[in-house]
Order: C-alpha cells, then sequence, then structure tokens
C-alpha cells in the first residue's frame, strides 16, 4: 500500500497552470529625455535608438547608437560638439519577478565609442591685466574634426512593462574614458554619448529615460 | 553601491568648479623690464619716481591699472592682445604739483607676436608674446641709455625679459 502510494506521488505530473513561460525577443525604443532636451534646451540636439535582446533568463545582449549636438558656453568660450556614438555590451536583470510579470532591475556594462568634431565658436583672451587696453574677443571659429573617444560605462536601471510589451525604463550610467583624440591647442568639453568632460579626470555620467517595445520571438519556460 | 554615490558627490562637486576660471589660474603675462647701473651693468639701479602709462594709436595717454609712482628697478607692463605693437612713456622722477607735471618721460616701444594658448574650460584661452623688438624714441633729455632682449618668449612674469640701462 504504501509503496502504491510512493508511487503515485512520483507519477504526478507537473500542473499546467503552474508553468511559467517568459518571453524572448528583441526590445526597440528611444531615449525620451534626448528628446525632450532637444525641443526644451536650444543648446541641445539628440536621439537616440537602444535595443536589447534576450539570450538567457537574466542575460541581454543591449546596444544604443545615437547622435549628439552641443554647446557648452563658459565665461571665456563658446564651442559646439556634433557626432556620433555606439554603446554595445550586456544588461544583467538581478530582479526576481513573479508569476509571468516581465519588469527588469538590471545592471549594464558598455564600451562606447564616439566620432565627433568640435567648433571652437568663439572666446574671450583670458587677462586680468586687460583694463589699461580693453577686452580681447576672437571671434573667427574653428573646427577640430576626425575626434574621437573610447570608453567603459556601467549601468544601473529598471524597466517596467506598463503595457503589453511597452516598457518605460530610467537608468544612470556612469563611465569611465579609455582613450580620445584631442584637438590640438583645445581639449574635448563634450564628447557625443560620454557628455561633458571634466577637467579632474576621466570620468563623466548621463543618465536614460526610454520608452521601447518587445517585439516577442518566441517563449522559454522559465526555471 | 555606496562608492557609486561617493563617486557621483565628487563629479557634481567638480562640475561647479570646472565652470568658473579660478583667480589663481596664470593668466596672460605682462612684459617685464628690469633697469641696471649703465656704470656696473651686472648691479641692478632703482629708478626714482618712476611711473608708467599707455600711449594709444593717436597718441593718448592711457592709464595703466594699479600703476603707482613708485622708486624701484623692476616694472611690469602689460601688452595689446589683439595688436602687434604696444608703446610706453616711462617717467622718471614723476611729480604733479598743482596741475603741472614734471620728470623725465622717455618712449619705448615693443614690437611682438602673440600665440593664443589654451588655458581650460572655464578661462578659455591666454595670450603669449613673442618679442620682435624694444626700442627706446631717441630724445634730447634721454635717460634710458640702451636696452637688451634677454628673453623673447613671454609665457609667465617669474622672469626678465627686456635689461634696460640707465
Amino acid at each position: 500500500m504504501s509503496f502504491g502510494l510512493l508511487a503515485q506521488e512520483q507519477d504526478i505530473p507537473v500542473v499546467d497552470s503552474l508553468v511559467v513561460t517568459e518571453k524572448y525577443g528583441l526590445r526597440l525604443g528611444v531615449d525620451l529625455s534626448k528628446l525632450t532636451r532637444s525641443f526644451i534646451e536650444s543648446d541641445y540636439k539628440g536621439i537616440e535608438i537602444n535595443g536589447d535582446y534576450r539570450i538567457t533568463h537574466r542575460i541581454y545582449i543591449a546596444a544604443e547608437v545615437g547622435n549628439e549636438e552641443r554647446t557648452t558656453v563658459t565665461d571665456y568660450l563658446n564651442s559646439t560638439a556634433k557626432g556620433s556614438y555606439l554603446k554595445a555590451g550586456i544588461d544583467y536583470n538581478m530582479h526576481n519577478n513573479w508569476g509571468d510579470l516581465e519588469n527588469l532591475v538590471y545592471f549594464g556594462l558598455r564600451f562606447g565609442i564616439s566620432n565627433f568634431n568640435q567648433t571652437l565658436n568663439s572666446y574671450t583672451i583670458y587677462d586680468t591685466n586687460n583694463q589699461t587696453w580693453g577686452q580681447t574677443e576672437v571671434l573667427d571659429s574653428k573646427k577640430f574634426s576626425g575626434l574621437n573617444a573610447g570608453w567603459l560605462e556601467f549601468m544601473f536601471g529598471f524597466k517596467a512593462e506598463v503595457l503589453t510589451n511597452l516598457f518605460m525604463g530610467l537608468n544612470v550610467q556612469l563611465k569611465g574614458r579609455l582613450f580620445e583624440a584631442e584637438p590640438d591647442n583645445f581639449e574635448n568639453l563634450y564628447i557625443p554619448g560620454f557628455g561633458r568632460t571634466f577637467d579632474s579626470g576621466r570620468f563623466g555620467m548621463g543618465f536614460g529615460y526610454n520608452i521601447s517595445y518587445l517585439i516577442p520571438l518566441y517563449k522559454k519556460t522559465k526555471k | 553601491m555606496k562608492k557609486f554615490i561617493y563617486l557621483f558627490l565628487i563629479l557634481s562637486f567638480s562640475c561647479e568648479k570646472d565652470d568658473v576660471c579660478s583667480e589663481n589660474t596664470q593668466t596672460t603675462p605682462r612684459i617685464v623690464l628690469e633697469f641696471y647701473n649703465l656704470e656696473a651693468p651686472d648691479d641692478t639701479l632703482d629708478v626714482p619716481e618712476l611711473l608708467a602709462v599707455g600711449l594709444d594709436n593717436e597718441n593718448m595717454m592711457v592709464p595703466i591699472t594699479n600703476e603707482l609712482i613708485m622708486t624701484r628697478s623692476m616694472i611690469a607692463l602689460p601688452l595689446k592682445t589683439d595688436d602687434t605693437q604696444a608703446t610706453f612713456i616711462l617717467f622718471k622722477n614723476y611729480n604733479v604739483e598743482e596741475g603741472v607735471v614734471t620728470g623725465n618721460p622717455d618712449t619705448i616701444t615693443i614690437t611682438y607676436q602673440t600665440n593664443d594658448v589654451y588655458v581650460s574650460r572655464a578661462c578659455g584661452y591666454k595670450t603669449n608674446f613673442d618679442v620682435q623688438t624694444f626700442s627706446i624714441i631717441e630724445d634730447a633729455d634721454q635717460w634710458m641709455s640702451s636696452s637688451d632682449i634677454i628673453l623673447r618668449q613671454i609665457t609667465n612674469e617669474n622672469e626678465i625679459h627686456v635689461k634696460i640701462l640707465h
């Protein structure tokens, strides 16, 4: 009797309602913060298209491609950086979803590369003794072409499914520059994709506010 | 995570600092002249009651900011950053009594080339100079007898650029 009961327990098939599947596919989106800033700020134009492709329960291959134009104005100079960038890497979802929810709380790693140019629109000579002869402003613009930079980026963010297959996400980025081609007798003040540079070193930061749509390709049982 | 927050704080602080040109930043240098004894050319010699003024293209005198009448053996003069020539009048024994200026004025003219050098995001560019000629205009009562360019490249004010015998 007891033997028979044991045999019966072993034969219990997995109940259908407990099987949870996960969607695998390609998610494509745009950075809304860059679009918004393009409309609001007169010294900024930018667009970024991003995408990820799920390869395991937790890991996604991810990439961003974009174009930015940014004018930097300080007391002594006015310069515009313009160019394109590509970032590629992976996202790791740390979040354990309930049931069939598909939200992400993730950290990502990217390698980024940018090709751009900088135009020095004008500058004022820094001269604390200029009261005698007057201040000199140089208005001839000068273009520095063929500039580039590469960096490593850590990302932390979330993506929430707000409607079926439609996601809203927010992320922050911390970047470390690996290399850059600097203009002669000038420096890279802004690098498209990397953001503004700092005198203190090779670190940079950024953020993204994305809307994206998942094109489901197949389903896999959640383990 | 704590490290990340710390790094973000550092970055946001440096953001403020980077955009403001600090007053300690090396500015466009002035030309430095030093006065030597005509009888003993290795020794500096004070010029009594020395005062310098600029002379613009219309031959009008231009006061130099912070320039005071002072007995001294060294003087720093600002060059024009948008031109390649500057003229100054150096008064020896300068004095004003009841609106009448007394003293011995000598005129000097410096010609040079300018070179704008990048400083930083906040300060932009400063100008360095390459001295081409330094001349003392001859007059009947000249107190400066001769000059010698010691250093043609003007990149800071810690060095003597021109030596003058009197």
